[in-house]
């Protein structure tokens, strides 16, 4: 089934939050609903469409920036109060915009998530879960890493109320009271949680920041997994989820949105298998979503807002080529009025700009005055992509940016990105001291730029600061600096589990160090631990390497630190980080390893799948174009043995293969070596002379021999 | 939505920039392309199969419509058009990099073959100036040479460097056409016949030239930038990330202007209008383009915009009908203006709240704002720093703060000085101060633009404001002015008189130069920077000024840039450079000496393969008869010479660069000396010196270059 939407813009407001936008339910007979939306001014805009044009019901005034926004009633009655929270507060107002409530949460960090069901309110502020009854507090809980979002299953059937936390250690905890009842593992960071059936049920779906989406059925002692949809396009991030009957099909669809601007509807066809029905993109990161009907009767809509804050619908209204003669015209006069409208409102604030131009201007005369600009708000991910090993930086601002610097002082690569139009130039550096630049880059971006993404590939061992300015088209012309840490084994990520039959490398440190030192040390090396010190005596973590496939395990407490790893070169990376940290401190450790000599040619056999498709890859990929010509010159290519006519046959998919891999041969060949290097080093002898001879064999590659070589006393 | 009318999958790849369309039979147009294997191919759609196969031409063997040309060596430049005044339809010619072809499809043979020794890397057809036939104009190494119908040369002039991209258009707008020539050193040159009326200078190597209509063309270079110029003054340009493939002028939205279509290599094709580049129509192809043209592939009558990609993929498009009213994207205008308002109000709104936040002052000290105190003003100067062990030497732009407040770091956007677009000084953490010192060598004299951005804030800052510079580089920055006269003057000379007041001189070189301060007499030295030693200006009284130097490149760009500030159309130049022209006397006894060995290798070369004949069938003879040991002897010394041919082929190879280079560097010798006179005197120099090669009169040629004339 073929779904088709139209684009409509409806209106725009500051720059909004994740889940900030709802639609209040319709009043008696009208269809149309109208839109509540908040932005980070501070401003709450309710408005609603006529004649194609925004008719505010409500707006307050500005304040502090506003981070989520739910609707609630109590129970049975329709759902059209507005909470929204700001900073450690939750503020309640009517449709009609009357303030009925200000409750103060009184938590030290801003609120960050917020459910609201009934009298019940349920608020996250980084790791801390609370909830209220009539605004007494009811139960509390402390999340082992940062709570990204919260929903609450709530049913006659349910005995009582279940929240469900979305955390960004990649699972979500299911709380009875303040306790834990379980967690569920899902494949990536959770961003975002939705009940999958508004009017109660059991099943939530969750969105993730590699832009994953599964439905979990939530049950009493643990959860099953209904289905999951993969990234395999690689779009961005899930933001947002609503689930709405756009198809009209009885069921309900999913609307999702992400961080690259992408909008799709999932159906669900006969076999209740999810599948993709409409796709459409925007400019920017679409924040909040919601199914219904906004623009006109009876047309049934999706509607978005983004990161700029536009409002944005795509209606099932037929597109307006398709209407009578008559009608376009009448349109285009609405429209027209609506442009008069603008341009008027455009020319009286070029006057006020100006005024205020000048007086910025005079100010510089004067030899006390300070020029103080605000701080602009950049949205911005650094993120480690899976499947390639490689960070992908998105930085989003609210004008069209200018120019942007890139500067790292570790050695990484920076790499083309399609989507990207931005012209790129790379600047001389002075590596060494005393400015120690290793990437200089300028991106100057064409006209209506607001969104840029990059990727940067790292290398394990070498750790540093990668830091963007961001320079937007806005008077007065200001920068800002986004610093972005690459640690030490950049290419880990967390996992679930670890598999304990592979031959594992030890590495002990014993010291008179304090649980949250080692804990600092170990958020120096690692991505994705939690920054705030576990609770508990000791804390386990797991990593797995995204471009070998080996793992870490991460054990310690107070005094004492366990970490095991089959790739010998992690191992070697934690000690020489480790011990240097422990003597900025200025503590003794006392660090004992374990090495297995097994481990090494566990990695290499590992390795070696990789390494042959790879060089096989390469070789085919080098024949291809003589192939062809020697197609073109005998008229066909039947006289070629059956592997080159396969070459040729699939010469489109072998070249793009090798398009999306590049220089993943020479990062498997650092990584041999190093892992060379790092076993001799373990043993107290130093091979670097011998690496331009492990460099011969594997130009000529073969498993056994390099085996030998590594055997090699 | 436009979309194309007719798409084809030609499968076989197709060389960038080497498509055309030719009416071969005067009726139907066929699309030709260079692709692999030194072949072009001729797509005839119109009628199938009755072409007779033999001589160069031959089926393809899975596409009836696709017959296939042999040129046997890699082809660098192809073209279809009227060449003779009788034939029926267009000829086809093919360039490489040592002939030109000229051959007739239709009928199936040659028209003529030649041998260009300096190669043709880009091809035009048209007439050009008073010259009556239509000449085939190739551009190679340095020179510019056109063909008539018969193979005759009648055009031959150098440049420059070597040519990448040729157009014709009536530039002058006096009713005949001028040759543009866009060459590896960045710049696009009019000849009007053999005189040199105009020259535009540009930042990469112009690799592509159009043109629109009347004196408009546009232009593509190698660094990815598009433009279109009117005469000398440029309209717009834009840059991307890709490189532009092929550009092309073609009415797509009815208008009756032309639009600049642009292929580019990550396969997108755009149309931009003529006056403000403002894109009208996009579409992609999966692969690069590799080509853009027109012809009425449908033969309806309408022309059809033909884009291909190296793939071998086609796509026509019609030109839009009235009713799209020049909306040819599937965009809603209403929509996008409301949004662009909207978003221009968002802006303005922006930068007022910027203004009142601004005025309402700052109630806490936030250091990660970057609060600067409102006066503040960034200085800068420029300077010539000689070079010392730590570093070599260079211009120094050094830019500085009046207060306490540091520079975070500096952006140099500017053109053809640096390796990209810009260059980024960023001090370490430890190393931040309120003055940024910033080498730059710029490596040709050309006079730039540097727009700096300096980031200025606190030092725990995370926001900075942005300012904005720009300052002038003057043309011949990288020379020191030196009050050392007892240095001896250097052998080369320049000298000529000239009738202006030396106050004008001063001021020329005031301009043009980086002096510490402002000087007051036109006589003064300088050392190059670059090493090239020194050089000195002389200027007597009687308006009587010499150069003296060694770099004869220098004296001719110092002879262009004084009479173009002087507005002198014409000048004599009498001009020695000893050394010089000792190097080129060298380089013509070796171009000879080459000449000898190419003939004497291509002699020896027949010889082999009338050997390997004999021996071939002496071989297969003995096979017949059975007679297995002489057979494998035979096969054996067949083996042996096979492989004395390769080493053979080696060293012809390594012959034929080597002649390349010094043809190079003789060609770039006449267009030197012509850059040291203006006007008449100049073409009168390039004419007598090409003159004299030609009839290898290596005295004359080198009077020419000192006097101007070869008669004295």
């Amino acid at each position: 089934m073929e779904l088709h939407l139209h684009r409509v813009d409806y209106t725009q407001v500051g720059v909004t939050s994740q889940k900030t936008m709802r639609l209040l339910p319709a009043l008696g007979k009208k269809a149309t609903q109208k839109v509540a939306i908040a932005d980070q001014d501070g401003v709450i805009t309710c408005f609603g469409m006529k004649k194609g044009e925004a008719v505010p019901v409500f707006k307050t005034l500005p304040g502090p920036k506003i981070a989520r926004m739910d609707l609630g009633g109590a129970a049975g009655t329709p759902q059209e109060k507005i909470f929204v929270c700001s900073g450690s507060q939750v503020r309640g107002f009517t449709k009609k915009g009357k303030q009925f409530l200000t409750f103060e949460a009184n938590l030290t960090e801003s609120i960050n998530a917020m459910h609201v069901s009934g009298a019940d309110l349920f608020v996250c502020a980084s790791y801390i879960y609370n909830h209220y009854c009539d605004c007494k507090d009811q139960d509390y809980f402390l999340s082992g890493d940062k709570i990204n979002d919260i929903t609450c299953l709530s049913s006659e059937k349910l005995p009582h109320l279940v929240p469900v936390l979305a955390c960004q250690d990649r699972v979500l905890r299911v709380l009875q009271g303040s306790e834990l009842a379980y967690d569920v593992e899902v494949p990536g960071p959770p961003s975002v949680l939705e009940l999958y059936n508004k009017d109660g049920g059991q099943e939530v779906l969750y969105g993730t920041t590699d832009g994953k989406i599964g439905l979990v059925q939530i049950g009493d002692c643990a959860a099953v997994t209904r289905w999951e949809i993969e990234n395999e396009k690689k779009k961005g991030g899930i933001l947002c989820i609503d689930t709405y009957d756009i198809t009209g099909d009885g069921v309900n669809d999913i609307l999702v949105g992400r961080d690259d601007g992408t909008v799709e509807v999932y159906g669900f066809d006969s076999s209740s298998e999810p599948a993709l029905r409409f796709e459409h993109v925007l400019t920017e990161s679409v924040t909040s979503i919601q199914g219904g009907c906004v623009g006109k009767e009876p047309y049934e809509e999706v509607l978005t807002a983004t990161y700029t804050g536009w409002v944005t619908g795509l209606t099932t209204e037929p597109e307006r080529a398709e209407a009578v003669q008559g009608e376009e015209v009448r349109m285009s006069k609405e429209t027209q009025c609506k442009i008069e409208a603008l341009r008027a409102e455009l020319e009286q604030l070029q006057v006020k700009v100006l005024q205020g131009r000048e007086q910025y201007q005079q100010t510089s005369q004067s030899s006390t005055a300070v020029s103080a600009v605000p701080i602009f708000s950049i949205n911005d991910k650094f993120t480690l992509c899976q499947d390639d090993a490689s960070y992908s930086l998105t930085l989003e601002v609210q004008t069209a940016i200018d120019n942007l610097l890139l500067q790292s002082d570790v050695p990484i690569d920076l790499l083309d990105v399609d989507k990207n139009s931005a012209v790129v130039s790379f600047s001389e550096c002075d590596s060494e001291q005393p400015n120690g630049n290793f990437l200089l880059a300028t991106y100057r971006c064409q006209a209506n730029t607001t969104r840029l993404e990059l990727k940067v590939r790292s290398i394990e061992g070498q750790y540093g600061t990668l830091q963007a300015y961001v320079t937007p088209r806005l008077q007065p012309k200001t920068c800002q600096v986004r610093q972005y840490q690459i640690k030490p084994l950049s290419l880990h990520q967390r996992t679930h589990s670890i598999d304990p039959d592979r031959p594992m490398n030890r590495l002990s440190l014993v010291g008179q160090f304090s649980f949250a030192e080692i804990h600092s040390w170990v958020v120096f090396c690692l991505p994705e631990v939690p920054e705030k010190t576990p609770a508990g005596e000791s804390v386990t973590f797991y990593f797995h390497n995204t471009f070998l496939g080996t793992q870490l395990e991460a054990t310690y407490c107070k005094g004492e630190g366990h970490f095991k790893s089959d790739n010998i070169s992690t191992i070697s990376i934690l000690r020489d980080v480790l011990s240097k940290e422990a003597t900025k401190k200025k503590i003794n450790l006392n660090i004992s390893y374990d090495i297995d000599d097994d481990s090494v040619s566990h990695t290499l056999q590992m390795i070696h799948p990789k390494l042959e498709y790879q060089l096989l890859l390469a070789k085919k990929v080098q024949l291809i174009d003589a192939l062809k010509e020697l197609q073109v010159h005998e008229g066909n290519a039947d006289f070629l043995i059956p592997e080159y006519r396969s070459v040729l046959d699939e010469s489109a998919n072998l070249l793009e293969e090798y398009k999306k891999q590049p220089a993943h041969l020479e990062r498997l060949y650092g990584m041999i070596t190093d892992l060379f290097i790092d076993k001799f080093k373990f043993k107290g002898q130093n091979v670097k002379t011998k690496v331009s001879s492990l460099l011969d064999i594997l130009d000529s590659y073969d498993l056994n021999s390099l085996l030998d070589f590594f055997n090699e006393p | 939505m436009m979309v194309p009318i007719f798409t084809l999958k030609l499968n076989h790849k197709i060389n960038p920039r080497m498509v055309a369309v030719g009416k071969f039979d005067g009726v139907h147009p066929c699309l030709t392309a260079a692709t692999q294997a030194g072949k072009v191919f001729i797509h005839n759609p119109h009628d199938r199969g009755q072409r007779p196969a033999g001589h160069r031409l031959s089926q393809s063997a899975h596409d009836s419509d696709v017959s296939l040309l042999n040129i046997n060596q890699a082809v660098t430049c192809l073209t279809a058009g009227t060449l003779g005044p009788n034939s029926t339809g267009d000829t086809l010619l093919v360039g490489s990099q040592t002939n030109l072809l000229a051959y007739d499809v239709h009928d199936n043979t040659d028209v003529f073959y030649r041998d260009v020794t300096d190669g043709a890397n880009a091809i035009v057809l048209g007439k050009l100036g008073d010259i009556s036939s239509p000449l085939a104009i190739i551009g190679g190494n340095c020179a510019l040479q056109g063909f008539d119908y018969e193979g005759n040369d009648h055009f031959w002039t150098v440049t420059g460097d070597n040519v990448r991209s040729l157009v014709l258009c009536d530039f002058t707008g006096d009713g005949k056409n001028e040759l543009l020539v866009g060459s590896e050193d960045f710049d696009i040159r009019v000849f009007k016949e053999d005189q040199l009326v105009s020259e535009m200078t540009e930042n990469e190597t112009v690799t592509s030239l159009c043109h629109m209509h009347g004196s408009r063309f546009g232009y593509a270079l190698a660094n990815g930038t598009v433009g279109v110029y009117d005469r000398t003054a440029r309209y717009w340009r834009i840059k991307s990330k890709n490189h532009a493939m092929s550009i092309h002028a073609f009415d797509l939205n009815g208008d009756g202007v032309v639009e600049l279509i642009t292929g580019w290599s990550n396969g997108k094709i755009d149309a931009r209008s003529d006056r403000t580049g403002e894109v009208i129509f996009k579409d992609n192809f999966s692969s690069s383009v590799a080509g853009v043209v027109e012809g009425d592939y449908r033969l309806d009558g309408q022309k059809q915009l033909i884009c291909t990609s190296i793939e071998g993929e086609v796509r026509g498009y019609l030109p839009a009908s009235k009713d799209l009213k020049g909306n040819l994207m599937d965009s809603n205008t209403e929509q996008d203006l409301i949004r662009e308002l909207s978003q221009r109000r968002q802006n303005l709104l922006l930068e007022l709240r910027n203004y009142e936040e601004n005025a309402k002052g700052v109630s806490q000290t936030n250091s990660r704002m970057g609060v600067i105190p409102a006066n503040t003003q960034l200085q800068t100067a420029l300077s010539v720093r000689a070079s010392t062990e730590a570093q070599k030497a260079h211009v120094e732009l050094s830019i500085s703060t009046p207060n306490e407040t540091i520079i975070r770091a500096v952006l140099i956007f500017a053109e053809g000085i640096f390796e990209g677009e810009s260059h980024v000084v960023h001090p370490s953490v430890q190393n931040l101060s309120g003055c940024v010192r910033v080498p730059i060598i710029p490596p040709k004299d050309i006079p730039v633009d540097l727009h700096i951005k300096a980031f200025v804030g606190g030092r725990t800052s995370t926001q900075f404001h942005v300012f904005e510079i720009t300052r002038q580089l003057p043309r011949f920055s990288m020379y020191e002015i030196t009050e050392d006269s007892s240095a001896a003057l250097p052998a080369g000379r320049v000298s000529f008189s000239i009738n202006e007041r030396p106050q004008r001189v001063v001021m020329w070189l005031n301009q043009n130069f980086l002096l510490p301060e402002v000087i007051e007499s036109p006589n003064v030295s300088f050392n190059s920077l670059r090493g090239g030693g020194c050089m000195s200006f002389h200027m007597a009284s009687n308006g009587q000024i010499t150069l003296s130097t060694d770099d004869i490149d220098l004296a001719g760009d110092l002879v262009q840039s004084l009479c173009s500030f002087l507005a002198i159309e014409d000048l004599s130049v009498e001009a020695d450079f000893p050394s010089y022209y000792e190097e080129l006397r060298t380089t013509l006894t070796e171009v000879d000496e080459f000449h000898s060995v190419h003939q004497k290798l291509t002699a020896d070369m027949a010889d082999h393969s009338n050997y390997i004949r004999n021996m071939l069938v002496q071989a297969e003879d003995a096979r017949l008869m059975a007679d297995m040991r002489t057979m494998k002897k035979r096969y054996r010394e067949l083996y042996d010479l096979n492989r004395d041919l390769i080493n053979e082929y080696k060293i012809r190879s390594n012959n034929h660069n080597a002649l390349l280079a010094r043809l190079k560097s003789v060609n770039q010798a006449i267009q030197r000396a012509g850059r040291l006179r203006v006007g008449k005197p100049k073409n009168q120099v390039i004419a007598a010196c090409r003159d004299a090669i030609k009839s290898n009169n290596v005295n004359a040629l080198f009077r020419v270059m000192r006097a101007g004339t070869a008669s004295s």
